[in-house]
C-alpha cells in the first residue's frame, strides 16, 4: 500500500479487526520498523535511522494519543504534558505552553493532580495535550475513544478536530467507529492488507 | 529537577515495598559489617588494649641478645623526660616451682611463670594491680600475688597463706624463698596474670642472682600515636647498647596474627553479605523494572531514548544506595554507640574495645553505595531493552 498525507489533513484509517490498522499507525509511529517498504515523514526516509534517531525523530516529530491515555501515573498531569518536551531538552517557555494546552483541552484545574486520580476522559484530554506539547508534524492516535463511553467519546473526537483545526496540526486517527468522527478530510480503510481511499469498497480507489 | 530523576524518584517512592525491600537489604549488609566490627575489632582491640596494660605498654624495651644491664631507674628516668611517656617500669620474667601445705595438703606446682615488678612504677605504668580481685598488689620484697589459677592449682591459696617458691639462678643453683600472699589476680580474656605470679623485682633478681639486671622495660604513652616516634627516638639516643624497641603492634605480632587472619575472615563474610544485598537488589528492580513495562514504552513511544531508560533506573539504584547506605550506617552506628555505652563485652567477661573507625565507616557506606549501583546496572539494561510497541501492550 502506499499514501500520502499533506500537512493540516485530519485522516482516519478505518478496518475491521485486525486488518493492520494499528501495525500501520506503529510504522508511520516508528514504534515499528516495516519488514518492506519506506515510510516518509517530512521529505526524511526513516528506515535506516539509527535508534537514537528515531526516539529524537518520534519525539520531535510524532505525537501520539493511544486508546488508554497512557499516561504515566506517577507524575501529575502537568508533568505528564511536560514530559516530551523534557526529553527535547527544551524548556525554555515549557510550563506556559503545557498550561496553555492542558486550558485549551479543559484541564486547567486539574494540572497537579497525580494521572492515575482523573477520569479517562480527562486523562485522554491530558494525553491530548501531551501529544501536541511538542508542536509534532503529525498527531498519531490509535482507537482515542475506544476505551471511553459515548458522550466522552464525543467530547475527545471533537476536542481532536477543533485542536487539528487550530493548530493546523496533521492528525492520523486509527479508529473502528468511523461515524464517530463525522466529518474528516480523507478516510482510508484497510482490507485484506490494502489500503482503500474512502468508506465503501464499491466507492474505493484501490491505492496499492 | 532532572525529569530523568524526578521520575526516578516517583516511581520508586510510588512502590513503597520494593523501596524498603531493596533499602533493607543495603542497610542489613551494612549492620553486618559495623556488627562483625564492634564484636571482632574490638575482641581484638581489647586483647592488644590488655597486652598493652598488663604486658608490654606502648613500647617494649628488651635486650637482642640477653637481659638489660644498664641500670633501669637511669632508662626510666630517661623515658619519663620525653613529655609523650606516661611512665616506664622494669620488669624481670622467669619461671618458678611453689610449693605450699594448706589443710595439711602438700601442693605443688611447677614451671609457673613469675614476674618481677617495682610496684611503685608498675602501678603508673600497667594496670595489672588492678586485676588484683582480692588482698593488695605487691607492696615489699617477701609478698607474692598470685594469679588466679595457680592460686586454684595450689589448693585454693588465700591471702596471708605462706609459701615456698623455688628458682633456678643463673648459675644452676636452686634458690628458695618464702613469701607471704598478698593478693590473688584474676582477669578476664588471658592476658592478664591469671596463670602466673608476681613478686617483687629486686627478690626475683635476688634469686636469679642478677642483681642489676632487667628483662624489660615498659613505657606508657600519654599518646600512643607517637610510639613509633619514641621509639626511634630512644634507638637513636642509644646506638652502641644492643636494645629492641618494639611498639605494641610489633612486640604482640604473634599473638595477633591469628586474630588478623579470623577478623579478615569475619570482614570477608561481612562482605560476602553486602553481596548478597547487592543480589537482593537486583532482584527487586528486576520487579520494578517489569511493574513498569508499559511506562518504559510510553516514555520510549513520546521519544526517550535507551540512555534516557538506563539513567532512570539507575538514578534508581542511586536513591536506593544512598539511602541504604544512610540508614545502614545509621543503624551501624547506633549498635556501636549502643556497644560503647554499656560496655558491651565478649563472653560476659572481656570488655570489648569498642571505636568509631571513621575511615572504616565511610568506606562501608560507599562500597554499598557503589554495590546498589552496579546492582542497578542489569535491570536497567534490561529495560533499555524493551521495544517501546511490545512494552505498550502491557496493560
Amino acid at each position: 500500500m502506499s499514501f500520502s498525507i499533506e500537512k493540516g489533513e485530519f485522516v482516519l484509517i478505518v478496518g475491521s479487526s485486525g486488518s493492520g490498522k494499528s501495525t500501520l499507525l506503529n510504522m508511520i509511529g516508528l514504534l515499528d520498523r516495516p519488514t518492506n517498504g519506506k515510510v516518509f515523514i517530512d521529505g526524511t526516509d526513516t528506515t535506516n535511522l539509527t535508534d537514537s534517531k528515531i526516539s529524537s525523530f518520534r519525539n520531535k516529530k510524532l505525537g501520539f494519543i493511544f486508546q488508554f491515555s497512557n499516561l504515566l501515573t506517577d507524575l501529575t498531569v502537568l508533568e505528564n504534558v511536560l514530559l516530551p518536551r523534557e526529553i527535547a531538552g527544551t524548556s525554555d517557555s515549557a510550563e506556559k505552553n503545557a498550561r496553555e494546552l492542558l486550558k485549551a483541552v479543559g484541564l486547567d484545574d486539574q494540572i497537579n493532580k497525580r494521572a492515575n486520580k482523573i477520569s479517562g476522559g480527562q486523562a485522554q484530554r491530558a494525553a491530548i495535550a501531551r501529544g501536541l506539547i511538542n508542536n509534532p508534524s503529525i498527531v498519531l492516535a490509535d482507537e482515542p475513544t475506544g476505551n471511553l463511553d459515548s458522550v466522552t467519546a464525543e467530547i475527545i473526537v471533537q476536542l481532536m478536530k477543533s485542536m487539528a483545526k487550530k493548530l493546523n496540526q496533521t492528525f492520523i486517527v486509527v479508529t473502528h467507529d468511523q461515524h464517530q468522527f463525522g466529518d474528516v478530510d480523507r478516510v482510508i480503510t484497510i482490507k485484506d492488507g490494502k489500503s482503500f481511499e474512502g468508506n465503501l469498497p464499491s466507492e474505493m480507489e484501490v491505492l496499492a | 529537577m532532572e525529569y530523568r530523576l524526578r521520575l526516578a524518584k516517583r516511581m520508586l517512592f510510588n512502590k513503597k515495598g520494593s523501596l524498603i525491600g531493596a533499602v533493607l537489604a543495603v542497610t542489613i549488609g551494612i549492620l553486618v559489617i559495623h556488627v562483625n566490627f564492634v564484636i571482632f575489632q574490638g575482641l581484638f582491640d581489647a586483647i592488644v588494649r590488655d597486652i598493652s596494660n598488663y604486658r608490654n605498654g606502648d613500647i617494649l624495651i628488651t635486650d637482642e641478645e640477653d637481659y638489660i644491664d644498664k641500670s633501669d631507674q637511669a632508662l626510666v628516668n630517661w623515658f619519663e623526660r620525653i613529655p609523650y611517656v606516661e611512665a616506664a617500669t622494669p620488669r624481670l620474667s622467669s619461671t618458678a616451682s611453689i610449693n605450699m601445705t594448706k589443710f595439711g595438703t602438700l601442693h605443688e606446682e611447677t614451671r609457673i611463670p613469675i614476674v618481677g615488678v617495682d610496684p611503685l612504677r608498675d602501678i603508673r605504668a600497667s594496670t595489672v594491680h588492678e586485676t588484683v580481685s582480692d588482698g593488695q598488689y605487691v607492696f615489699s620484697r617477701n609478698s607474692i600475688v598470685l594469679g588466679s589459677n595457680v592460686a586454684r592449682d595450689l589448693g585454693g591459696a588465700q591471702v596471708g597463706d605462706s609459701l615456698k617458691l623455688k628458682i633456678v639462678d643463673k648459675y644452676g643453683q636452686d634458690q628458695i624463698k618464702r613469701l607471704v600472699v598478698t593478693g590473688i589476680a584474676k582477669s578476664p580474656g588471658g592476658q592478664g596474670f591469671d596463670y602466673s605470679v608476681v613478686v617483687h623485682i629486686d627478690t626475683l633478681r635476688d634469686l636469679m642472682n642478677r642483681d642489676g639486671d632487667t628483662g624489660s622495660i615498659i613505657v606508657k604513652l600519654n599518646d600512643p600515636s607517637k610510639a613509633s616516634d619514641v621509639k626511634n627516638f630512644f634507638l637513636a639516643a642509644f646506638p652502641n647498647d644492643d636494645f629492641l624497641a618494639e611498639t605494641i603492634e610489633e612486640s604482640a605480632e604473634e599473638q595477633l596474627a591469628g586474630f588478623r587472619s579470623g577478623i579478615a575472615m569475619i570482614n570477608m563474610i561481612g562482605y560476602f553479605g553486602m553481596m548478597s544485598s547487592a543480589f537482593a537488589i537486583v532482584t527487586i528492580q528486576m520487579m520494578l523494572v517489569n511493574g513498569k513495562t508499559r511506562e518504559i514504552g510510553v516514555m520510549r513511544s513520546i521519544g526517550a531514548t535507551r540512555k534516557d531508560i538506563l539513567i532512570i533506573f539507575i538514578f534508581q539504584g542511586m536513591i536506593i544506595g544512598a539511602i541504604g547506605a544512610g540508614v545502614g550506617t545509621a543503624a551501624g552506628l547506633g549498635y556501636t554507640f549502643y556497644a560503647k555505652e554499656t560496655k558491651m563485652s565478649f563472653n560476659n567477661s572481656l570488655p570489648l574495645e569498642v571505636s568509631y573507625n571513621w575511615e572504616k565507616i565511610i568506606q562501608t557506606a560507599v562500597l554499598s553505595f557503589i554495590l546498589a549501583i552496579i546492582a542497578s546496572l542489569y535491570p536497567s539494561y534490561r529495560a533499555t531493552k524493551l521495544l517501546p510497541v511490545e512494552a505498550m501492550r502491557t496493560v
